[in-house]
């Protein structure tokens, strides 16, 4: 099975220009600035077969968004390829971007100033979608998003959650054969967010859609995406299942306890000794105790606090993305060492 | 990658794909329509245009009428620079109309686009930016035309005893003439615009525009006014196809063949510009750095 996207080598240098300090550096930066230049990205190299959904992870300043505008043809790369169903984004990008549907969280593609449903008219001419698959979409656009009631409004005059659910259906309208999402969750409350991943998948599934997403929310990646690549520092740290990379993890889970009357951290580390439970005082009668689910039963944790101490609340909190990142980068940090 | 299970698609390949000539057409006038939409939301805004293009017109009026006061003993009659009293009031005030007309503020609304990376919604759109805002600006100038435009003749034509071209045929050929104006300031606009691509910020470079324009276009001031060598440098401009041109078709001061060589030569102009708008684009693109997000 031939893939449908293929990255080779991708590397994107940024020119910086560095400014002198004080007015004499400041007056030599006119005659001869100084630049240096910022590696983003670093030979990243993946496929990605059609149909695929796949979860594109990263810190900020990680390169994901560079990898995202280069995939979408935005911007040019300093070398490296990229073809996407035999075309070459940045130089075909009138032919590309007919396939293409591109979600980025933070800015909007619907016309501000206008109602919703202008700017669907306009979509509709710009990628020649006809009537009956216009008509057909919209359909579903309603049934799945609800966006039948907002079509009258201007845009900005649209909540956050609603205006991301019209983007959503304003990037889909063409059945691109592509999607790129770039944090397409961000900023919604809990409801609004579980709507557009329930709506992704039936979607995307449904239409063998080819998906890339990048995000802060482990639950967009694990309600979407069964492949994770991770990226730091411009380079691809993981690929492979989300299974793999949990596993490679580990289950690391973060108990809040509030205690009673106050305790040192060293007293909480006596008590769990002999468990690699890693205690740290956040308030005087709050601790944060850090250990691998895996390795350590909970319940033995709670049982021995329990019975020693006077515990007035507990709390178990699973790693966010950030911190399963956190851990991919230090586990890859130590093997390079 | 057959470890990872997604629905597979019979194909690996993007079916190539052209807009057809009617689908463009289309496409194009709808984007028309949609800036004609956009500028009838802020309508109110013009209002207070109206007011302001009339005291800049009143002010050029005393100005010319005190400046042929002063220099010859009877107004009425005399000419300054191959122009009459009523000639020059005339080229005043349809200079004005005409701006009011063909203005727009693409320039700005280009470097605002690039400075807060808001280009990067328009580059993953099958359509040429270039293109699309042209015909933006057209949407405009329609809007223009019919609310702001005409309250401004109704009121300055009667305010100022401006009189008609020496044919009518004028009437019809001054608008082709301020059209084609339309198309070369715009694109005179998107190629200062695309500065903004290398210089991160071109506030200064937009100003001193607003300015030197009024001065090279000949809103302000008739061209024959000025000193000879400043004659023949604006004749190799193309500032001289957005105001000079059609203000003096409309006064006839273009006999016979004259007439067709002006308005080839604002065809000129804006072909080649749009030309240069095209290729500076491309190049400008393939540097992009998208800022932000």
């Amino acid at each position: 099975m031939e893939a449908l996207i293929k990255v080779r080598d991708l590397t994107k240098d940024y020119r910086l220009t560095r400014k002198r300090e004080g007015v004499t550096g400041g007056l030599v930066d006119l005659v001869r600035p100084r630049h240096e230049l910022l590696r983003a990205v670093e030979s990243v190299s993946f496929d990605i077969p059609a149909g695929q959904m796949v979860g594109y992870i990263g810190a900020n300043g990680a390169g994901k968004s560079t990898t995202i505008k280069m995939l979408t043809g935005i911007l040019t790369p300093t070398s490296g390829t990229v073809t996407v169903g035999g075309l070459v984004p940045w130089k075909q990008r009138l032919q590309y971007t007919r396939h293409i549907g591109v979600v980025f969280g933070q800015r909007t593609q619907l016309w501000w100033d206008l109602a919703v449903v202008e700017s669907f008219r306009l979509l509709k001419k710009i990628y020649e979608v006809d009537d009956a698959t216009y008509e057909r979409q919209m359909k579903l656009f309603d049934e799945l998003l609800e966006v039948g009631k907002y079509l009258h409004q201007p845009v900005r005059k649209l909540s956050l959650g609603q205006r991301m659910r019209c983007d959503l259906a304003a990037a889909l309208l063409h059945r691109p054969r592509v999607l790129f999402l770039d944090e397409p969750t961000i900023g919604l409350d809990v409801l609004a967010k579980e709507n557009v991943r329930i709506f992704l998948r039936e979607i995307c599934e449904g239409e063998g859609v080819t998906v890339i997403l990048t995000t802060h929310d482990l639950g967009d990646i694990e309600q979407l995406c069964k492949r994770v690549i991770i990226i730091d520092k411009g380079r691809v740290h993981f690929d492979g299942k989300l299974d793999d990379l949990r596993r490679r993890v580990g289950r690391q889970v973060r108990m809040t306890v509030e205690l009673r009357d106050s305790a040192t951290s060293g007293e909480l580390a006596s008590i769990t000794a002999g468990l690699p439970v890693v205690w740290e005082e956040i308030e005087g009668l709050r601790h944060h105790a850090e250990f691998n689910r895996v390795e350590v039963p909970g319940a033995e944790v709670i049982k021995r606090l329990v019975n020693e101490l006077r515990v007035s609340d507990l709390h178990m909190a699973e790693p966010g993305i950030d911190e399963v990142v956190r851990e991919i980068y230090r586990q890859s940090g130590r093997e390079a060492s | 990658m057959s470890e990872f299970p997604g629905k597979q698609v019979n194909t690996a390949i993007l079916e190539p794909w052209h807009r057809t000539a009617t689908a463009s057409v289309g496409l194009y006038f709808h984007f028309i329509r949609l800036a004609f939409l956009k500028f009838l939301a802020y309508r109110l805004r013009y209002y207070t245009g109206v007011v302001s293009y009339t005291v800049f017109v009143s002010g050029h009026y005393y100005l010319y009428t005190a400046l042929f006061a002063s220099r010859v003993a009877d107004a009425q009659g005399a000419t300054i620079g191959g122009l009459s009293l009523s000639e020059v009031i005339t080229y005043v005030a349809v200079s004005w109309i005409g701006r009011s007309f063909y203005f727009n503020n693409i320039a700005r609304d280009l470097m605002r686009m690039i400075t807060e990376g808001e280009i990067a919604m328009q580059l993953i759109k099958p359509f040429h930016v270039q293109t699309v805002m042209m015909f933006e600006a057209v949407g405009e100038s329609g809007f223009r035309l019919i609310m702001f435009t005409l309250p401004i003749m109704v009121v300055i034509v009667p305010l100022f005893h401006i009189g008609g071209p020496p044919d009518s045929i004028l009437y019809l050929w001054t608008f082709i003439s301020f059209c084609l104006a339309l198309v070369i300031y715009s694109q005179i606009n998107f190629l200062l615009g695309c500065l903004a691509f290398n210089m991160k910020n071109i506030q200064g470079v937009l100003r001193a525009k607003m300015v030197s324009m009024d001065f090279l276009t000949g809103v302000v001031v008739p061209f024959t006014f000025f000193p000879e060598w400043f004659q023949r440098v604006v004749e190799w401009l193309p500032f001289q196809g957005i105001s000079y041109i059609p203000v003096t078709i409309y006064l006839g001061k273009r006999p016979g063949d004259e007439l067709y060589a002006a308005l080839l030569l604002q065809v000129a102009w804006a072909v080649g510009l749009f030309v240069a708008g095209r290729l500076v684009w491309r190049i400008s693109v393939r540097h992009v750095v998208v800022q932000g997000g």
